[in-house]
């Protein structure tokens, strides 16, 4: 199934550390953003190199962590710590400046305690959580201008209205052409797998936006040769998982890997370190709060309360996206002590079970010590869809004939 | 066999019956003789668990017999069940909140507004005749209930299990949100898919990170305010003025002065006047919220005085308070440690972040009273960045004459358990003084294992 263009990413992926360290050589100042309403196209335009930083999968990283942010801290956010109390990744160790949100409590203590212990050149971007109501628009435009002017003395000159439009424009073309390669991992007989559009969404975290937007457009042009009109559906007998929860970042495979391993296909997820950021994201003026508030006005992410179930935006578009990814079962993934995602797997789940989707949530932390375990239960899961699917056909046939 | 209960003893009785009736916000009265007759009589049998002696009795503040405060704070707190409920019989409306937050506004809005903490303690007040036991694992059924709907990694669960099970007749769950907790927030939303479609929601949004200097910021917090107020209307049916506001505020800020003023002149006795229990439970009063009833506290706030200046005068001692105690000060949210078995190891809890610090943030009482209201709380000591809490805790420690300092928290409070090394980081290089961080179980028990290391720590100071 092998799509070209992917091997070209993975080898600029592995030239990336390199580069970023001659480009700050040459005065270039790289911008860490840590979070998940984080306006990038603000730090691209003000000629910063924006980096995501988001890492998992590595338990050693979450102990070293525990000890500056306690062992209460979501295990996302101890390894993010530990990596920076250890300043091995060579993303972490070319960061000038860093960029948090507090969207989520977690991260924003984590860029309290960063800036704390290791000393680290830290802008926050305050998130209200009642994000739906119009004075809270208002002062997160507020805010917006603040990130703005603290990042505009880090970089020495004020954001230029002409820059910010370039660089909206050319995240915008990058979301889009995301989303058009998202639909091919999902069709039938697709020639991209979900993985690796995942691996591929994450590699724009780290590359150099202009060139990453030429290699995405080189990547659909090769699927849109390899397969002229993607359809959205089944394989016989494959098992459509959709992958819903707390992110899953680049270093942590272990879900993504249990479930291709026991016949899961995953088709579709709305995870924040996945295609989720990408959509709805609609900027209708070019200005730092006009960015920010186009980020805000998004699916909210699950940290952002909304105390009524019915007109939920976040559960809508997960019943959306399900619906067009022809998924059959979600597999609900919560970290340790991801309070926003941990909380609402009940209920996501009787919401669900009203439409006869099954969801399994899967508590886990970045140990290899509940592997088995997990197996267990998403190799049950995936042969429960199965046998249901099959009883569903056979009823069908019965019904036809 | 039964269990060995504590009995007030007869001898101290006269002493009390010369102190002040507590004066309730509808204006009725209790005298010392009805409130001796409640502790005597009816409320060894009621709440057994309240009187047995117990080393897991997590209060013994009833045990400084000759301190007519230590009783009446007593009596506030065992008839608070029946209070409540009675203050419901008569239409009153009840909000759920946050535990680290003033209660102006609901005050106002002629709302009782109760912390987490407060609507367990009405929850465990409506079952009579528990032992200690009994009463541990009614709590823990309820909890229970909370971490099959939500999580069995929440600490908050915003009083799910009580107000959905339909326990408790709350009217509306409006907490300041994110101020200092992170489960909040989602247990407030929790309640979206419960059955008691009735109680209203609402967060109050409490932006994070250096706010207290952004005048936008300010501005959305007094809106929020203002939303807050309308809220609670909805529920009243009145109409809440700026006047009121400007009034509650007042009120509250004489509870606060009165607060900060009993703490320094208990921090200004050369040997501690009352022990940590009493002393806490007295401070605490300053915030007027903590027993539901705003009039209550401050009527016996302003007598308690009195009998610490009395005490600090004539060098008494509090209650079971040993010679020379080790001097500690506890951070941390919602739970500190047992002050009498830390007593009997030779300690003494000289004072808390928590609760202390919106007891000494007054709010100006000039101008729109909203936007005061919010300023002060953005300037809560306790929400800052990390550099200036510690800062601030310093302060307190070095009034205090602290020799220890613990943060505590509970299992799952991940946003104050996140600070916690930087905080006593800070302190430590700061003071010299000893820290130690420890973590409270889950489901919270205070157990054996916590207080030995809590004797340990003791024992090296
Ligand atoms: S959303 Fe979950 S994984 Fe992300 S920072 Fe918050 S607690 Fe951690
Ligand atoms: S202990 Fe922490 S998590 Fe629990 S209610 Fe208090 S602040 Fe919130």
């Amino acid at each position: 199934m092998s799509v070209k263009t992917l091997d070209v990413i993975r080898k600029r992926l592995e030239e990336r550390p390199d580069e970023l360290r001659r480009a700050r050589e040459n005065g270039l100042k790289v911008v860490g953003w840590v979070g998940y309403n984080v306006p990038e196209e603000i730090i691209h335009a003000l000629g910063f190199i924006p980096v995501r930083i988001a890492i998992g999968g590595d338990d050693r990283l979450v102990e070293i962590g525990a000890r500056y942010a306690s062992s209460k801290t979501c295990v996302f956010i101890r390894e993010i710590v530990g990596a920076f109390a250890e300043n091995q990744d060579p993303y972490i160790q070319q960061t000038d400046i860093l960029a948090f949100d507090a969207t989520c409590l977690q991260n924003y203590r984590a860029a309290e305690v960063i800036e704390y212990f290791f000393k680290k050149d830290v802008v926050v971007l305050a998130v209200p959580r009642n994000f739906h109501l119009d004075e809270a628009k208002e002062y997160f435009a507020h805010e917006a201008n603040e990130f703005t002017r603290l990042l505009e003395e880090r970089a020495g000159a004020p954001l230029d209205s002409a820059r910010l439009a370039e660089s909206v424009a050319l995240y915008n073309d990058i979301r889009k052409t995301l989303k058009s390669i998202y639909t091919f991992q999902a069709s039938k007989d697709n020639v991209i797998s979900w993985e690796e559009v995942y691996d591929l969404i994450q590699a724009g975290d780290l590359l150099d936006k202009r060139e990453y937007l030429s290699l995405l457009t080189q990547t659909l042009d090769e699927l849109k040769e390899r397969q002229h009109h993607p359809v959205i559906a089944s394989d016989d007998g494959d098992c459509r998982i959709f992958l819903s929860g707390s992110l899953i970042p680049r270093g942590d495979r272990k879900l993504i890997g249990i479930i291709r391993s026991v016949g899961g296909r995953i088709v579709g997820d709305d995870l924040w370190s996945g295609i989720l950021p990408h959509l709805d994201l609609d900027i209708k003026e070019i200005s730092p709060a006009g960015v920010a508030l186009g980020y805000l006005n998004r699916t909210p992410h699950a940290a952002l309360p909304y105390l009524d179930l019915e007109s939920d935006r976040r559960l809508k578009k997960l019943q959306e996206r399900l619906s067009e990814f022809k998924a059959q079962g979600v597999i609900y993934h919560t970290l340790r002590y991801c309070d926003p995602f941990t909380f609402k797997a009940k209920e996501t789940k009787n919401v669900l079970a009203k439409s006869g989707i099954p969801l399994l949530e899967i508590h886990t932390e970045y140990a290899g010590s509940d592997y088995e375990a997990m197996k267990t239960r998403v190799e049950a899961f995936v042969e429960m869809i199965k046998i249901k699917s099959e009883i569903a056909e056979e009823q069908g046939v019965l019904v036809d004939a | 066999m039964g269990k060995q209960l504590f009995r007030y003893s007869e001898a101290n009785k006269e002493k009390f019956l010369e102190s002040d009736n507590i004066t309730f916000n509808d204006g009725s009265t209790v005298s010392p003789e009805e409130i001796w007759h409640y502790l005597t009589e009816e409320a060894p049998a009621k709440y057994p668990s309240a009187f047995e002696v117990n080393l897991y009795q997590g209060n013994r503040g009833s045990r400084d017999e000759t301190l007519p405060t230590s009783l009446k704070t007593r009596y506030l707190g065992l008839t608070f069940s029946a209070r409540m409920e009675k203050a419901k019989d008569n239409g009153k409306s009840i909000a759920f909140i946050q535990g680290g937050q003033a209660v102006d506004p609901y005050t106002a809005a002629d709302t009782i507004a109760l912390r987490p903490g407060l609507v367990n303690q009405w929850n465990n007040g409506l079952e009579y005749g528990n032992d200690i036991n009994k009463e541990n694992l009614r709590r823990k059924k309820s909890k229970e209930k909370a971490f099959h709907d939500m999580s069995f990694e929440a600490c908050q669960t915003g009083g799910y299990e009580h107000v959905q099970a339909g326990d408790l007749r709350i009217d509306v769950i409006a907490p300041y949100t994110v101020l200092r907790c992170s489960d909040i927030s989602y247990g407030v939303e929790a309640h979206r898919h419960g059955p008691n479609k009735n109680v209203k929601l609402l967060n109050v949004d409490y932006p994070l990170r250096f706010q207290a200097d952004k005048p936008w910021a300010i501005e959305y917090f007094a809106k929020n305010l203002r939303r807050l107020v309308n809220t609670l209307d909805e529920v009243t049916g009145r109409k809440t003025s700026e006047n009121d506001l400007l009034k509650a505020i007042k009120l509250h800020n004489t509870g606060r002065r009165l607060g900060t003023e009993l703490a320094e002149l208990w921090w200004s006795a050369d040997v501690p006047p009352t022990n940590s229990d009493d002393r806490a439970s007295m401070v605490s009063l300053g915030n007027l919220e903590v027993h539901g009833d705003v009039q209550a506290s401050l009527s016996v706030l302003k007598e308690a005085k009195k009998f610490i200046a009395e005490r600090v005068k004539n060098g008494v001692k509090g209650h079971a308070v040993a010679d020379n105690p080790k001097r500690l000060f506890i951070l941390g949210s919602c739970v500190g440690i047992n002050g009498s078995r830390s007593e009997d190891a030779g300690a003494i809890v000289v004072g808390r972040d928590d609760q202390w610090s919106h007891c000494s943030s007054l709010v100006e009482e000039v101008g729109d009273p909203f936007y005061n209201l919010a300023k002060a709380t953005l300037e809560y000591p306790y929400e800052q960045s990390i550099e200036k809490r510690a800062q601030w805790t310093i302060e307190q420690i070095k009034k205090s004459r602290a020799d220890g300092v613990i943060f505590i928290h509970n299992w799952g409070c991940n946003t104050q358990a996140a600070i916690s090394r930087p905080i006593v980081d800070i302190i430590k290089r700061e003071t010299g003084i000893p820290t130690y961080i420890h973590e409270r179980d889950l489901h919270g028990l205070r157990d054996e294992q916590e207080q030995n290391r809590v004797n340990a720590f003791v024992e090296m100071l």
